[in-house]
Protein backbone atom coordinates (compact mmCIF):
# COMPACT_ATOMS: atom_id res chain seq x y z
CA UNK A 1 0.00 0.00 0.00
CA UNK A 2 2.80 2.26 1.05
CA UNK A 3 4.63 1.35 -1.80
CA UNK A 4 1.93 2.22 -4.51
CA UNK A 5 1.31 5.62 -2.09
CA UNK A 6 4.88 6.55 -3.34
CA UNK A 7 4.91 5.36 -6.34
CA UNK A 8 1.58 7.30 -6.78
CA UNK A 9 3.17 10.82 -4.94
CA UNK A 10 5.83 10.39 -7.72
CA UNK A 11 2.84 11.85 -9.96
CA UNK A 12 2.20 15.25 -8.55
CA UNK A 13 5.92 15.56 -9.53
CA UNK A 14 6.35 18.57 -12.33
CA UNK A 15 6.22 16.96 -15.57
CA UNK A 16 9.72 17.64 -16.16
CA UNK A 17 10.90 16.43 -13.39
CA UNK A 18 9.41 12.48 -13.69
CA UNK A 19 10.82 12.72 -17.57
CA UNK A 20 14.39 13.40 -16.10
CA UNK A 21 14.26 11.96 -12.74
CA UNK A 22 11.26 9.43 -12.44
CA UNK A 23 12.62 6.23 -13.16
CA UNK A 24 15.49 6.46 -11.48
CA UNK A 25 13.20 7.71 -8.22
CA UNK A 26 11.09 4.99 -8.99
CA UNK A 27 14.16 2.20 -9.50
CA UNK A 28 15.09 3.96 -5.72
CA UNK A 29 11.93 2.97 -4.29
CA UNK A 30 12.27 -0.31 -5.32
CA UNK A 31 16.15 -0.58 -3.65
CA UNK A 32 14.53 0.89 -0.41
CA UNK A 33 11.27 0.35 0.90
CA UNK A 34 9.34 3.26 1.13
CA UNK A 35 7.99 3.80 4.81
CA UNK A 36 5.03 6.19 5.47
CA UNK A 37 7.72 9.08 6.00
CA UNK A 38 9.02 8.94 2.70
CA UNK A 39 5.75 9.22 0.85
CA UNK A 40 5.52 12.62 2.83
CA UNK A 41 9.13 13.38 1.67
CA UNK A 42 8.24 12.57 -1.65
CA UNK A 43 5.47 15.09 -1.22
CA UNK A 44 7.47 17.66 -0.01
CA UNK A 45 10.12 17.85 -2.62
CA UNK A 46 7.48 17.50 -5.13
CA UNK A 47 5.52 20.40 -3.79
CA UNK A 48 9.51 22.43 -3.53
CA UNK A 49 9.46 21.21 -7.49
CA UNK A 50 6.67 23.08 -8.62
CA UNK A 51 7.86 26.23 -6.21
CA UNK A 52 11.36 26.37 -6.74
CA UNK A 53 11.65 24.28 -9.92
CA UNK A 54 15.70 23.49 -11.37
CA UNK A 55 17.00 24.38 -14.36
CA UNK A 56 18.54 20.63 -14.98
CA UNK A 57 15.14 19.15 -15.88
CA UNK A 58 13.45 22.03 -17.77
CA UNK A 59 14.54 20.79 -21.29
CA UNK A 60 12.57 17.62 -20.95
CA UNK A 61 8.63 19.49 -22.04
CA UNK A 62 8.15 21.21 -24.54
CA UNK A 63 6.36 24.12 -24.67
CA UNK A 64 2.99 22.50 -25.67
CA UNK A 65 3.40 19.98 -22.87
CA UNK A 66 3.87 22.63 -20.59
CA UNK A 67 0.85 24.49 -21.17
CA UNK A 68 -1.53 21.01 -21.44
CA UNK A 69 0.43 20.12 -17.54
CA UNK A 70 -0.43 23.69 -16.33
CA UNK A 71 -3.86 23.46 -17.07
CA UNK A 72 -3.97 19.83 -15.32
CA UNK A 73 -2.56 22.02 -12.58
CA UNK A 74 -5.11 24.21 -12.55
CA UNK A 75 -7.47 21.55 -12.37
CA UNK A 76 -6.32 19.64 -10.00
CA UNK A 77 -6.24 22.66 -7.53
CA UNK A 78 -9.70 23.51 -8.49
CA UNK A 79 -10.77 19.83 -7.15
CA UNK A 80 -9.26 20.65 -3.42
CA UNK A 81 -10.79 24.07 -3.83
CA UNK A 82 -14.08 22.86 -4.10
CA UNK A 83 -13.50 20.31 -1.04
CA UNK A 84 -12.94 23.18 0.80
CA UNK A 85 -15.71 25.38 -0.68
CA UNK A 86 -17.94 23.00 -0.34
CA UNK A 87 -16.97 22.91 3.48
CA UNK A 88 -17.72 26.35 3.75
CA UNK A 89 -21.22 25.63 2.46
CA UNK A 90 -21.56 23.08 5.00
CA UNK A 91 -20.93 25.26 7.68
CA UNK A 92 -22.92 28.07 6.62
CA UNK A 93 -25.96 26.83 5.59
CA UNK A 94 -28.07 26.54 8.49
CA UNK A 95 -30.49 29.13 9.32
CA UNK A 96 -28.76 30.52 12.06
CA UNK A 97 -26.07 31.95 9.64
CA UNK A 98 -28.64 33.06 7.43
CA UNK A 99 -30.27 35.47 10.15
CA UNK A 100 -26.67 36.44 11.05
CA UNK A 101 -26.48 37.90 7.07
CA UNK A 102 -29.64 39.86 7.43
CA UNK A 103 -28.43 41.83 10.47
CA UNK A 104 -24.62 42.33 9.05
CA UNK A 105 -24.09 43.25 5.79
CA UNK A 106 -20.14 42.22 5.28
CA UNK A 107 -21.73 39.01 6.45
CA UNK A 108 -24.40 38.92 3.50
CA UNK A 109 -22.41 40.60 1.21
CA UNK A 110 -19.27 38.28 1.39
CA UNK A 111 -21.40 35.29 1.91
CA UNK A 112 -23.15 36.31 -1.98
CA UNK A 113 -19.78 37.40 -3.74
CA UNK A 114 -18.96 33.71 -2.73
CA UNK A 115 -21.63 32.07 -4.01
CA UNK A 116 -21.65 34.16 -7.69
CA UNK A 117 -17.51 33.63 -7.97
CA UNK A 118 -18.04 30.08 -6.96
CA UNK A 119 -20.82 30.03 -10.45
CA UNK A 120 -18.51 32.03 -12.53
CA UNK A 121 -15.65 30.31 -12.03
CA UNK A 122 -17.69 26.64 -12.15
CA UNK A 123 -18.87 28.09 -15.44
CA UNK A 124 -15.32 28.69 -17.17
CA UNK A 125 -14.42 25.11 -15.59
CA UNK A 126 -17.02 23.82 -17.92
CA UNK A 127 -16.48 25.92 -20.66
CA UNK A 128 -12.45 25.68 -20.59
CA UNK A 129 -12.80 22.13 -20.48
CA UNK A 130 -15.81 21.38 -23.00
CA UNK A 131 -13.80 22.46 -26.42
CA UNK A 132 -10.83 19.74 -24.80
CA UNK A 133 -13.38 16.82 -24.02
CA UNK A 134 -14.62 16.89 -27.51
CA UNK A 135 -11.45 17.10 -28.77
CA UNK A 136 -10.25 13.79 -26.91
CA UNK A 137 -13.78 11.80 -27.40
CA UNK A 138 -13.06 12.64 -31.34
CA UNK A 139 -9.78 11.61 -31.32
CA UNK A 140 -10.41 8.45 -28.45
CA UNK A 141 -12.79 6.75 -31.49
CA UNK A 142 -9.85 7.57 -34.16
CA UNK A 143 -7.57 5.68 -31.34
CA UNK A 144 -8.43 2.76 -29.63
CA UNK A 145 -5.72 2.97 -26.83
CA UNK A 146 -6.63 6.18 -26.12
CA UNK A 147 -10.27 5.04 -24.59
CA UNK A 148 -9.45 3.58 -21.82
CA UNK A 149 -8.02 7.01 -20.68
CA UNK A 150 -10.93 8.78 -21.76
CA UNK A 151 -13.27 6.31 -19.97
CA UNK A 152 -11.34 6.62 -16.53
CA UNK A 153 -11.87 10.08 -16.91
CA UNK A 154 -15.05 9.98 -16.96
CA UNK A 155 -15.62 6.99 -14.40
CA UNK A 156 -14.63 8.56 -11.07
CA UNK A 157 -17.39 11.20 -12.12
CA UNK A 158 -19.84 8.04 -11.93
CA UNK A 159 -18.43 6.70 -9.17
CA UNK A 160 -18.48 10.00 -7.10
CA UNK A 161 -22.50 10.60 -8.16
CA UNK A 162 -23.00 7.06 -6.83
CA UNK A 163 -21.09 7.28 -3.99
CA UNK A 164 -23.32 10.74 -2.78
CA UNK A 165 -26.50 8.91 -3.91
CA UNK A 166 -25.38 6.16 -1.34
CA UNK A 167 -24.53 9.01 1.21
CA UNK A 168 -27.66 10.82 0.79
CA UNK A 169 -29.74 7.53 1.25
CA UNK A 170 -27.97 6.75 4.14
CA UNK A 171 -28.60 10.82 6.24
CA UNK A 172 -32.25 10.14 5.20
CA UNK A 173 -32.53 6.86 7.07
CA UNK A 174 -29.83 7.91 10.27
CA UNK A 175 -30.60 10.54 12.86
CA UNK A 176 -29.61 13.98 11.59
CA UNK A 177 -26.18 15.46 11.32
CA UNK A 178 -23.99 15.46 14.61
CA UNK A 179 -24.25 11.82 15.20
CA UNK A 180 -20.86 10.17 15.03
CA UNK A 181 -21.96 7.75 11.94
CA UNK A 182 -22.74 10.64 10.30
CA UNK A 183 -19.79 12.48 11.01
CA UNK A 184 -17.81 9.51 9.84
CA UNK A 185 -19.82 9.18 6.55
CA UNK A 186 -19.28 12.76 5.82
CA UNK A 187 -15.43 12.06 5.83
CA UNK A 188 -15.60 9.26 3.90
CA UNK A 189 -17.83 10.99 1.64
CA UNK A 190 -15.27 13.64 1.35
CA UNK A 191 -12.22 11.58 0.75
CA UNK A 192 -14.23 9.92 -1.86
CA UNK A 193 -14.73 13.04 -3.62
CA UNK A 194 -11.23 14.08 -3.37
CA UNK A 195 -10.02 10.22 -4.53
CA UNK A 196 -12.18 10.91 -7.33
CA UNK A 197 -11.61 14.04 -8.19
CA UNK A 198 -7.75 13.62 -8.35
CA UNK A 199 -8.02 10.55 -10.41
CA UNK A 200 -10.63 12.19 -12.62
CA UNK A 201 -8.05 15.38 -13.46
CA UNK A 202 -4.77 12.64 -13.71
CA UNK A 203 -6.83 10.98 -16.63
CA UNK A 204 -7.70 13.77 -18.19
CA UNK A 205 -4.00 14.85 -18.42
CA UNK A 206 -3.02 11.61 -20.32
CA UNK A 207 -5.79 12.15 -22.44
CA UNK A 208 -4.95 15.50 -22.68
CA UNK A 209 -1.41 14.52 -23.80
CA UNK A 210 -2.57 12.41 -26.10
CA UNK A 211 -4.90 14.05 -28.14
CA UNK A 212 -3.43 17.16 -30.74
CA UNK A 213 -5.86 20.22 -29.92
CA UNK A 214 -5.64 23.43 -31.93
CA UNK A 215 -3.79 26.57 -29.96
CA UNK A 216 -7.39 28.69 -29.73
CA UNK A 217 -8.75 25.87 -27.54
CA UNK A 218 -5.90 25.61 -25.47
CA UNK A 219 -5.62 29.12 -24.97
CA UNK A 220 -9.12 29.12 -23.92
CA UNK A 221 -8.32 26.78 -21.74
CA UNK A 222 -6.05 28.64 -20.01
CA UNK A 223 -7.99 31.93 -20.31
CA UNK A 224 -10.73 29.71 -18.62
CA UNK A 225 -7.82 28.92 -15.75
CA UNK A 226 -7.28 32.15 -15.45
CA UNK A 227 -11.15 32.90 -14.41
CA UNK A 228 -10.63 29.72 -11.99
CA UNK A 229 -7.40 31.08 -10.65
CA UNK A 230 -8.72 34.71 -10.14
CA UNK A 231 -12.26 33.13 -8.87
CA UNK A 232 -10.11 31.05 -6.17
CA UNK A 233 -8.28 33.56 -4.60
CA UNK A 234 -11.57 36.09 -4.60
CA UNK A 235 -13.09 33.59 -2.72
CA UNK A 236 -10.64 32.75 -0.13
CA UNK A 237 -10.68 36.23 0.62
CA UNK A 238 -14.15 36.88 0.78
CA UNK A 239 -13.77 33.76 3.06
CA UNK A 240 -11.68 35.46 5.19
CA UNK A 241 -13.94 38.58 5.25
CA UNK A 242 -16.75 36.50 6.11
CA UNK A 243 -14.70 34.71 9.16
CA UNK A 244 -13.38 37.99 10.34
CA UNK A 245 -16.70 39.45 10.43
CA UNK A 246 -18.62 36.77 11.92
CA UNK A 247 -15.67 35.65 14.70
CA UNK A 248 -15.96 39.47 15.41
CA UNK A 249 -19.77 40.21 15.64
CA UNK A 250 -21.86 37.25 16.21
CA UNK A 251 -19.08 35.51 18.13
CA UNK A 252 -21.40 32.68 19.64
CA UNK A 253 -22.61 31.72 16.52
CA UNK A 254 -18.89 31.46 15.25
CA UNK A 255 -17.79 29.41 18.93
CA UNK A 256 -20.62 26.54 18.04
CA UNK A 257 -19.13 23.13 17.53
CA UNK A 258 -18.76 22.43 13.26
CA UNK A 259 -18.16 20.03 11.26
CA UNK A 260 -17.66 16.14 11.39
CA UNK A 261 -17.75 14.62 14.92
CA UNK A 262 -18.06 18.37 15.90
CA UNK A 263 -14.50 18.61 17.10
CA UNK A 264 -13.90 22.43 15.89
CA UNK A 265 -15.54 25.65 15.98
CA UNK A 266 -16.90 26.87 13.12
CA UNK A 267 -14.51 29.54 13.38
CA UNK A 268 -11.53 27.06 13.53
CA UNK A 269 -13.65 25.08 10.31
CA UNK A 270 -13.33 28.63 8.45
CA UNK A 271 -9.40 29.07 8.93
CA UNK A 272 -8.67 25.21 8.18
CA UNK A 273 -11.06 25.89 4.56
CA UNK A 274 -9.43 29.17 4.18
CA UNK A 275 -6.01 27.99 4.21
CA UNK A 276 -6.77 25.19 1.87
CA UNK A 277 -8.74 27.63 -0.48
CA UNK A 278 -5.31 30.46 -0.24
CA UNK A 279 -2.99 27.10 -0.88
CA UNK A 280 -5.05 25.89 -3.89
CA UNK A 281 -5.37 29.55 -4.63
CA UNK A 282 -1.69 30.27 -4.66
CA UNK A 283 -0.82 27.04 -6.24
CA UNK A 284 -2.75 27.85 -9.06
CA UNK A 285 -1.68 30.73 -9.31
CA UNK A 286 1.66 29.71 -10.04
CA UNK A 287 0.78 26.97 -12.95
CA UNK A 288 -1.17 29.60 -14.55
CA UNK A 289 0.94 31.97 -14.89
CA UNK A 290 3.79 29.62 -16.57
CA UNK A 291 1.38 28.48 -18.37
CA UNK A 292 0.91 31.87 -19.89
CA UNK A 293 4.76 31.82 -20.08
CA UNK A 294 4.95 28.64 -22.22
CA UNK A 295 1.72 29.48 -24.46
CA UNK A 296 3.55 33.08 -25.65
CA UNK A 297 6.36 30.22 -26.76
CA UNK A 298 4.08 28.23 -28.58
CA UNK A 299 3.08 31.45 -29.97
CA UNK B 1 22.65 33.50 8.82
CA UNK B 2 22.14 29.30 8.96
CA UNK B 3 23.48 27.06 12.27
CA UNK B 4 25.94 25.27 11.55
CA UNK B 5 24.37 21.96 12.44
CA UNK B 6 21.78 23.06 9.65
CA UNK B 7 24.71 23.49 7.09
CA UNK B 8 26.41 19.99 7.78
CA UNK B 9 23.36 18.04 7.14
CA UNK B 10 22.64 19.82 4.31
CA UNK B 11 21.40 17.41 1.23
CA UNK B 12 23.29 18.65 -0.90
CA UNK B 13 26.51 19.20 1.09
CA UNK B 14 25.90 15.38 1.76
CA UNK B 15 25.58 14.60 -1.97
CA UNK B 16 28.57 16.20 -3.07
CA UNK B 17 30.57 14.85 -0.05
CA UNK B 18 29.57 11.58 -0.95
CA UNK B 19 30.50 11.59 -4.78
CA UNK B 20 33.97 13.23 -3.88
CA UNK B 21 34.14 9.56 -3.60
CA UNK B 22 33.51 8.97 -6.70
CA UNK B 23 30.30 8.30 -9.06
CA UNK B 24 27.49 6.77 -7.81
CA UNK B 25 23.92 6.34 -8.29
CA UNK B 26 20.89 7.76 -6.00
CA UNK B 27 21.12 4.08 -3.92
CA UNK B 28 24.32 3.99 -3.04
CA UNK B 29 24.13 7.92 -2.18
CA UNK B 30 21.87 7.44 0.13
CA UNK B 31 23.53 4.30 1.68
CA UNK B 32 26.50 6.24 2.12
CA UNK B 33 25.39 9.24 3.57
CA UNK B 34 23.59 7.05 6.21
CA UNK B 35 26.73 5.47 7.20
CA UNK B 36 28.92 8.17 7.32
CA UNK B 37 26.78 11.06 8.75
CA UNK B 38 23.61 9.43 10.10
CA UNK B 39 21.36 11.31 7.62
CA UNK B 40 18.52 9.48 5.76
CA UNK B 41 17.74 11.29 2.67
CA UNK B 42 14.64 10.34 1.52
CA UNK B 43 14.00 9.85 -2.39
CA UNK B 44 12.46 13.88 -2.30
CA UNK B 45 14.95 15.13 -0.91
CA UNK B 46 17.67 13.09 -2.61
CA UNK B 47 16.49 14.31 -6.17
CA UNK B 48 15.29 17.70 -5.03
CA UNK B 49 19.49 18.57 -3.93
CA UNK B 50 20.51 16.33 -7.53
CA UNK B 51 18.39 18.42 -9.49
CA UNK B 52 19.57 21.85 -7.61
CA UNK B 53 23.50 20.61 -7.86
CA UNK B 54 23.25 19.62 -11.76
CA UNK B 55 21.16 22.69 -12.48
CA UNK B 56 24.72 24.90 -11.15
CA UNK B 57 26.79 22.55 -12.87
CA UNK B 58 28.07 21.52 -9.66
CA UNK B 59 27.59 17.50 -10.49
CA UNK B 60 26.86 15.99 -13.89
CA UNK B 61 25.06 12.76 -14.57
CA UNK B 62 26.48 9.36 -16.61
CA UNK B 63 25.03 7.53 -19.07
CA UNK B 64 22.55 5.32 -17.16
CA UNK B 65 22.89 1.78 -16.11
CA UNK B 66 19.58 0.17 -16.35
CA UNK B 67 17.35 2.68 -14.58
CA UNK B 68 19.94 3.48 -12.35
CA UNK B 69 21.71 6.39 -13.61
CA UNK B 70 25.56 7.51 -11.64
CA UNK B 71 26.42 10.93 -10.82
CA UNK B 72 29.68 12.58 -10.03
CA UNK B 73 31.27 15.96 -9.05
CA UNK B 74 32.07 18.05 -12.17
CA UNK B 75 35.36 20.09 -11.51
CA UNK B 76 33.04 23.29 -10.38
CA UNK B 77 31.29 21.09 -7.67
CA UNK B 78 35.00 19.77 -6.60
CA UNK B 79 36.30 22.95 -6.16
CA UNK B 80 32.78 24.37 -4.63
CA UNK B 81 32.98 21.42 -1.75
CA UNK B 82 36.39 22.17 -0.90
CA UNK B 83 35.73 25.59 -0.31
CA UNK B 84 32.95 24.92 1.58
CA UNK B 85 34.35 22.42 3.65
CA UNK B 86 37.39 24.20 4.71
CA UNK B 87 34.58 27.24 5.54
CA UNK B 88 32.94 24.60 7.72
CA UNK B 89 36.69 23.04 9.05
CA UNK B 90 37.87 27.16 10.44
CA UNK B 91 33.98 27.24 11.69
CA UNK B 92 34.67 23.54 13.42
CA UNK B 93 38.37 24.52 14.54
CA UNK B 94 37.28 28.28 16.07
CA UNK B 95 34.86 26.55 18.01
CA UNK B 96 36.55 24.06 19.52
CA UNK B 97 39.38 26.30 20.40
CA UNK B 98 37.25 28.94 22.14
CA UNK B 99 35.10 25.54 24.00
CA UNK B 100 38.46 24.03 25.19
CA UNK B 101 39.82 27.90 26.62
CA UNK B 102 36.10 28.39 28.51
CA UNK B 103 36.71 25.08 29.96
CA UNK B 104 39.97 25.95 30.88
CA UNK B 105 39.09 29.53 32.45
CA UNK B 106 36.09 27.76 34.59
Amino acid sequence: MIRWLARQTLRLYPLAYQRRYGDEMRALLEDQPPRIGTVFDLGRGALRAHLRPADAPAGMVDAGERVRASASGVLLCWVFFAAAGFGYYKSTEDQPFSTAGHAHPLLRDAHLAIQAVALIASAAVVIGALPLIVAALAQARREPALRRTVALAFLPVIVFGAVTAAVIAIAHAQAPNGSGAGGGIAIAWGIAGLACGTTCVFACRGALFATPVAPAWLRGALVAGTIVTVSMLAIAVAAGFYAIALTADVSRLAAEPNGPFQVMSVTASLIVQIVVMLGAGALASIATSRAWRAERQLA
Amino acid sequence: MRYIGERSTDPGLLVMTSLAEGPKHGYAITADVEEFAGVHLGPGTLYGALARLESRGLIEALPADDRRRPYRLTADGSTALEQELAQLQTVTRQGLDRLRVAEATR
